[in-house]
């Protein structure tokens, strides 16, 4: 499913980087934001948390380097 | 005359929209927190926006695209609107507690939430919140109902973005005059030629990056509700918090370092981020403001904590530089987070005096253009300071030589070098007229002896760079009445960068017939 195709809030949020990743760490941040709400500090949550934050940071230095190179 | 009420009307009649959308979203917090006795105020507060809203654009369906006049009377107008109809939900969440019977589960009144009461501080806090200025009309935001929390952060988030680069990407369409309406919200940078698709990557990237921060903080520490509310007035470099004593009230030092990325993520240019998103990672360097962002932030913290160190406010040179590093890039990123603190440490209103000036010169400064952040802007101050130098070297040279100068990249000729020394020269002393003007009349209301002048730059410093620390002034028995009315006024006029307010002020004086 492409980020443009969810209703209402499809066609502002289409405009990004055009990048699925970021597209999808979009998408899931909500979702993890709630899973926290619910379930509140766990291993599990922390994992998560910390997976997604290091999946962006790491995605940037990798496309920086990658087309540096 | 009538085309241009025509197409003011209809412009604003889509900024109600698109608020009142705004507010009725926000009747899920309470469902969620069971704090069901807000929602009637919640509901009334968005349905007169939106019945004001779609009046004005039925009536004016066909107006004319919006001039750059209109684009500015736009933009003033609807921050002022938007801010008075923002004020409802605290007026009447603040009244509901205080009439409605307990019987209907409504809570006892608070002496917080009573203070909203008064029309005046409800305005206020909605002028603060949507500016991203951070001062408030609470003493306790702890007490306040979780419906009242999230709308303040809220405001400060969708405000830091900016209200018509919201309208443009929800409502407006290709082609409607966007452009002149974002440029008067004091934008100008473009992502893409289009600028819906401009503001539409705005969000994407502000989206993104706000459920980073959420759960950067929630991830060192922060219980979920705080991450969640601190992490979008954070990037938004707004700065209200949902706890007594702002950030300090976690007294926890992965908390405030943790902080630092976010505001200074919050006080660089969307198109950077949008470069660096695709992967041009030089652009933290290359792009003169950026790289100043960085150098600037740098050195403040190292010049603030060495003060505060130096003068003995803190024993350790850690502490020192954990609270110099912290309040400093609070303050020049405009964001107006707060850890010096009587209850934990030393106050920021006694701080040495040069520390507070420090304070003050970084909340002039301010962020990035093209940010979220407020003051002079980089991008000015250092098209002064390298017009001034232009200037005086011109003297060295031989009159036939050909002179250009380069910023950002861009090599500018004798003409454009004077169009831009002027437009930032003439921000730079509206700027500065107004901050005076407004120390002045502080000055005049507060009780004598009780504040140092440095408390009152202090003060007028942050309410007009959009900042929001606080030397202890402002508050809802503090600050008098018409300190209170100068405090909107220069609220107002620092988010919008002060042209779009006068002009609009002259054309409302010059119609009413009272400027001629």
């Amino acid at each position: 499913m492409r980020i443009g195709d969810l209703p209402y809030v499809g066609d502002p949020l289409e405009g990004g980087a055009e990048d699925q990743v970021f597209d999808s760490l979009l998408l899931l941040g909500p979702i993890i934001i709630v899973l926290i709400a619910v379930i509140g500090r766990s291993t599990l949550t922390t994992i998560v948390a910390v997976a997604y934050l290091s999946s962006f940071v790491g995605y940037v230095l990798y496309r920086g380097l990658h087309r540096d190179s | 005359m009538k085309r241009a009420v025509e197409t003011i009307g209809r412009d604003l009649g889509r900024i109600f929209e698109a608020l009142s959308g705004l507010l009725f979203v926000s009747v899920l917090v309470p469902l969620i927190w069971g704090e069901y006795w807000t929602i009637p105020a919640l509901l009334v507060s968005g349905t007169l926006p939106f019945a004001v809203g779609y009046i004005l654009t039925s009536w004016f369906q066909g107006a004319a695209q919006p001039g750059k006049l209109h684009g500015m009377i736009i933009a003033a107008m609807g921050w002022f609107c938007v801010a008075l109809f923002g004020s409802l939900p605290f007026l009447l969440i603040s009244w509901t507690a205080e009439v409605a019977p307990t019987a209907l589960g409504v809570p006892a009144q608070t002496p917080t939430l009573a203070a909203f009461t008064d029309p005046l501080n409800a305005i206020f806090e909605s002028m603060s919140g949507f500016t991203g200025t951070g001062l408030t009309m609470t003493d306790n935001e702890e007490v306040l109902p979780r419906t009242l929390q999230w709308w303040r952060s809220f405001t400060e988030w969708v405000g830091g973005v900016g209200v018509i680069v919201l309208t443009t990407a929800v409502l407006a369409r290709p082609g409607s005059g966007s452009l002149t309406l974002y440029e008067s919200e004091a934008r100008s940078e473009r992502i893409h030629p289009s600028i819906v698709s401009t503001v539409q990557t705005i969000w994407w990237i502000f989206l993104l990056f706000t459920f980073v921060s959420i759960l950067l903080l929630w991830a060192v520490g922060m219980p979920i509700w705080g991450a969640i509310n601190h992490g979008m007035t954070g990037l938004s470099t707004g700065g209200f918090s949902i706890t007594d004593n702002s950030i300090a009230t976690y007294d926890s030092v992965a908390i405030d370092f943790a902080l630092l990325p976010v505001m200074l993520l919050g006080s660089i240019a969307f198109p950077v981020h949008y470069l660096i998103l695709q992967g041009d990672l030089r652009n933290f360097y290359t792009d003169l403001q950026t790289r100043w962002v960085f150098i600037y932030m740098g050195v403040g913290t190292i010049a603030l904590s060495g003060m505060i160190y130096a003068t003995g406010t803190y024993d350790t040179l850690f502490s020192a530089f954990r609270y110099g590093s912290f309040q400093f890039v609070s303050a020049a990123t405009c964001a107006g987070f707060q850890t010096a603190v009587d209850s934990t440490n030393v106050a920021l209103g006694r701080w040495p005096a040069q520390a507070q000036l420090t304070v003050v010169f970084g909340m002039i400064v301010g962020g990035a253009a093209g940010s979220t952040a407020g003051g002079i802007k980089l991008i000015r101050s250092l098209t002064l300071l390298k017009g001034i130098h232009f200037r005086i070297s011109e003297v060295f040279y031989p009159n036939s030589a050909v002179r250009r100068l380069k910023i950002n990249g861009r090599r500018l000729d004798e003409q454009e070098v004077r169009q831009e020394f002027e437009e930032a020269a003439i921000i730079g002393l509206l700027w500065f007229a107004f901050l005076a003007i407004g120390i002045f009349v502080l000055l005049l209301i507060l009780p004598q002896g009780e504040y140092a002048l440095e408390n009152v730059i202090f003060e007028v410093a942050s309410a007009q760079g959009n900042v929001g620390l606080s030397a202890g002034i402002t508050g809802p028995k503090s600050l008098p009445t018409p300190g209170k009315i100068m405090f909107l006024f220069n609220m107002w006029i620092g988010r919008l960068e002060i042209i779009p307010v006068l002009v609009t002020l002259r054309t409302i004086f010059d119609r009413g017939g009272l400027y001629q």
